[in-house]
């Protein structure tokens, strides 16, 4: 008699359990997801060209980075005095839209936007493809692809999703 | 008639009497046409009788029958003697293995609709480097929302050629 009333809970958590990994990925999806997937909508990106210094800004001219983004840049390995904006392009993507950005000279990115607010970021140097990645990109979330330069500078190519 | 001459008749028809009273009574209906008309009367409602009284039959003896209980009724008595009772450790024994499947699957379940407080984002934000490229790294960093993937060439390399103003122009 306990025992059956035992193994009935049981069967109850075990539903209750499988109803709620059914409606998780819904629940997830509306949460984070919203509005910005459905395939039907552009979703604005922005891509700036970031160059990092330790030497004193020389030339009045260049612009300072965003400080939200000096400060998480100066909170990781990429660690630099200065960060400069040197180039800001915005993006605009439906779904499984790629398209082409020259960053600089030498710099130029292709963006996609994929399902699930997966990005494709392939970078090219002189024409030729340097490194791909692909990843969630949701807004607040920053891709960052940099790389060295000459007199111990660093040059960032900074994608995020933006309103 | 009286009541007490009505039974004599009864138990005469049933052959319930002594021989003496036997005779007084065969006598007595012999002379006397009421008592001959009740006997008859009698013994037409026996017959009647007798043709729609079903006649139950056991299969097995009375004795038997009444036997057979008793022996059940020693096993049961038997059996619940032998039987122990299960102790509260016990059941708490039994039920540990199917309780802790539950509390691991009520856990699971809690985990997947509440995501941990803290982590930001419930899909894995794994940098896929595509490039087959020994000098890329990825660096992700889940508390300043941020990955960076740090190309390793070297200086002269093809965003940075002779100065800063070549990779990085000013605007």
């Amino acid at each position: 008699m306990r025992y059956g009333l035992f193994r009935a809970c049981l069967l109850l958590l075990v539903a209750a359990f499988f109803l709620s990994v059914a409606a998780a990925p819904a629940q997830s999806s509306s949460r984070y997801y919203s509005g910005s997937s459905t395939g039907t909508n552009a979703v604005n990106f922005e891509a700036q060209l970031i160059w990092g210094t330790n030497d004193k800004q020389s030339d009045p001219k260049l612009k300072p980075a965003d400080s939200k983004l000096i400060g998480k840049l100066q909170k990781s390995p990429f660690k630099w005095d200065h960060y400069f904006e040197m180039h800001k392009e915005p993006i605009k993507l439906r779904l499984n839209e790629e398209k082409t950005i020259t960053m600089s000279r030498n710099c130029v990115i292709s963006v996609t936007y994929l399902k699930d607010e997966n990005i494709k970021f392939q970078l090219f140097g002189k024409g030729k493809l340097a490194n791909t990645v692909t990843q969630p990109l949701p807004k607040g979330r920053l891709l960052i692809t940099g790389g060295d330069a000459e007199n111990s500078t660093a040059w960032f190519v900074v994608l995020k999703q933006v309103e | 008639m009286t009541e007490e001459q009505q039974l004599k008749l009864q138990a005469f028809l049933d052959g319930e009497l002594p021989e003496s009273d036997g005779r007084e009574v065969a006598a007595w209906i012999a002379r006397d046409a009421d008592a001959t008309a009740l006997l008859g009367e009698l013994k037409n409602t026996r017959n009647a009788l007798k043709g729609f009284e079903p006649e139950v039959k056991l299969p097995e003896s009375r004795e038997f029958h009444w036997s057979k209980i008793k022996r059940e009724i020693e096993r049961t008595a038997r059996e619940s003697a032998v039987a122990p009772k299960a102790s509260l450790f016990t059941w708490f024994r039994r039920a540990l293995i199917p309780l802790g499947a539950a509390v691991a699957l009520g856990l699971v379940a809690i985990i997947a609709i509440h995501p941990v407080p803290g982590s930001h984002h419930p899909i894995p934000m794994t940098a896929n480097v595509m490039v087959g490229d020994a000098n890329a790294f990825t660096y992700r960093d889940d508390t300043q929302d941020m990955t960076v993937v740090w190309l390793s060439y070297p200086t002269e390399n093809k965003f940075a050629e002779k100065s800063s103003a070549d990779t990085l122009p000013a605007k």
